[in-house]
């Protein structure tokens, strides 16, 4: 009798033993967005914080940039139905991170304003799959059935005590069935990157959709100027309505290239003002024809690029005045050219999560508008084992060398920039390269 | 007795066949065949990890000779990412066998390498875990 307790107890012991530690795992962790936005004269790098628990806080970093002029900015999160939280962020004259916490008490989709700039975020609800109820389902309901089979033993009734015997290990069996086979369960199609984002989607990701291909009609940019903003108006183009769906990718909801006649360039992050509608502000422009050419992700998949121009009415130019190291290997056409930008020090801060950008324009005969190709080829940071995040702008422990390959499709000049940042400032390096037909251009 | 010999003997089956179904498998470094209109490629990658990787290449016609050629071009590329490295060359080590080393291919995933022999070029796919 004392023997059949203990063995109870370790049995019982051993089973919570297998799912206790499971239990942690459960838990989805979503990852940190970062959004860098043109929010008036300051260029700024959002930082949403992973939601660690709902209702809970959102941590926010506000990273300023060479420049930026201090002065007070307030985040506001909201969400339809739901309480809205603020908090103001004072930044200082040093470039550098400046952080806010507001709160969030729901999962679903939520804006977050940062003065007239809004950022949709999808706060993730923590909600067990299937296959993990399945697994400790099992394992408890094992465990319970082996509790009364023990107890039928005890009291002197074996032939009943198969019964529950029986039920341990189906119970058992459907737990390790689930558990073996849920790493190859497809996942279901995410609220926020695939599905427009609901409150009922988000609290319910396991719901199944007959859709398969979530991919939406092309965009239709046109850009136009309101005093210094430059506003985009993006429609789509089957429906024509306000395209309120991008994703962020590669740090921003759009990448704005904008080169003026001078053949200058600015690498913008324009803020979304309203559905479909972006601004960003040109600082002592130019005068004349601008061309300009923007990156999108829409939900759903692909990223798009849209090129148009604008006649803006300035004065001033402001050349791209950054140097570096230059050494280009430039082969013939369609066949991959190398450009190596050396910027002396070890101490590159990662821009829009890549070591480097390099922005190609060309082959220009009457002007950039014109121009054939429009390129924006990446030097990545190489993955770090065991960090699934990014490392933000803190980390300035990159380069001196950042290399880019691109295969030039055309002969002819063409216009490049390399674009890093160093101390919290943009590095524009402009230079032009020249792609012959056939043979290697030399350095 | 008996009965002890054939449970330890189910139970020796019950626990080599689990060992078999679930015993993580690496994939090995296959090589990989590409034919272009006159050449045929051979690629075997040394490891099939992504990191610094380095290849061995047999090149030949049609009919098994070995490749003329003083330099064989690897364009490794990642289409997924948008992405593309510098490409290698290297000369032959013996008439249509080349080894190309130092490969960086810093990322998980699916590969494109472009391998050219003067004007003959294949694609060849590359999986990296």
């Amino acid at each position: 009798m004392k023997r059949s307790g203990a063995i109870l107890l370790l049995v019982l012991g051993a089973i919570l033993g297998i799912v206790a530690p499971a239990l942690a795992d459960g838990a989805q962790a979503g990852a940190d967005i970062h959004v860098a936005q043109t929010l008036g004269d300051r260029d700024l790098t959002v930082i949403i914080r992973r939601v660690a628990e709902v209702p809970g806080p959102v941590h926010v970093d506000v990273v300023t940039h060479a420049g930026s002029p201090p002065g007070e900015i307030t985040l506001t999160a909201r969400a339809a139905g739901a309480a809205t939280s603020s908090a103001k962020v004072v930044l200082g004259d040093k470039a550098g991170f400046y952080s806010g916490v507001v709160r969030v008490d729901r999962g679903g989709p939520w804006e977050l304003a940062v003065d007239e700039a809004t950022i949709p975020f999808v706060v993730p609800a923590l909600v067990p799959s299937p296959w993990e109820n399945a697994t400790y389902g099992g394992f408890i309901a094992a465990g319970v059935l082996l509790f009364v089979a023990l107890l039928f033993a005890v009291s002197g009734r074996p032939g009943l005590a198969l019964v529950p015997t029986a039920g341990v290990v189906a119970a058992v069996a459907v737990a390790a069935t689930a558990a073996l086979l849920s790493p190859s369960i497809p996942p279901v199609a995410a609220p926020g990157t695939q599905l427009d984002p609901t409150f009922d989607n988000v609290n319910d990701p396991y719901q199944r959709t007959s859709t398969v291909d979530f991919s939406r009609p092309p965009v239709n940019l046109v850009p136009s100027m309101r005093g210094e903003d430059l506003v985009l108006s993006l429609t789509d183009g089957s429906s024509g309505r306000p395209v309120d769906d991008l994703l962020v990718h590669d740090s921003a909801f759009i990448h704005l290239v904008v080169v003026s006649p001078a053949g200058n360039l600015r690498h913008l992050h324009p803020i979304r003002t309203a559905p479909g509608e972006y601004r960003a502000r040109l600082q002592a422009p130019e005068q004349g024809t601008h061309a300009i050419a923007a990156e999108i992700a829409r939900r759903g998949g692909g990223v798009q690029l849209l090129r148009s121009s604008v006649d803006v009415s300035g004065v001033a130019a402001k050349p791209n005045d950054g140097t570096a190291g230059l050494v280009k290997e430039i082969r013939e056409v369609g066949r991959p050219s190398t450009i190596t930008a050396d910027l002396g020090k070890r101490d590159l801060q990662p821009w829009l999560g890549m070591l480097g950008h390099m922005i190609v324009v060309g082959p220009v005969t009457d002007g950039p508008v014109n121009a054939p190709i429009w390129a924006h080829v990446h030097s990545m940071i190489p993955p770090t084992p065991g960090l699934p995040d990014q490392p933000d702008e803190s980390v300035a422990a990159y380069g001196p060398k950042v290399p880019f390959t691109y295969s030039f499709p055309l002969p002819g000049k063409y216009l490049v920039w390399i674009q890093v940042e160093r101390d919290y400032s943009v590095v524009t390096v402009p230079t032009v390269v020249e792609v012959p037909v056939k043979g290697v251009a030399g350095k | 007795m008996k009965r002890y010999v054939l449970g330890a003997l189910a139970g020796v089956i019950a626990i080599t066949g689990a060992l078999v179904v679930l015993w993580p498998r690496t994939v090995e470094a296959q090589p990989h065949l590409a034919e272009s209109a006159q050449l045929r490629f051979v690629l075997t990658p040394a490891s099939t990890k992504s990191g610094v990787n380095a290849f061995d290449l047999r090149i030949t016609d049609r009919e098994g000779n070995p490749a003329p050629g003083d330099e064989v071009v690897v364009e490794p590329a990642m289409p997924q990412m948008g992405h593309a490295i510098a490409p290698l060359t290297a000369g032959p080590l013996e008439p249509g066998h080349y080894r190309v080393g130092d490969v960086g291919l810093f990322m998980a995933g699916q590969w494109e390498i472009t391998v050219s022999l003067s004007a003959e070029r294949v694609v060849i796919p590359l999986l990296l875990t």
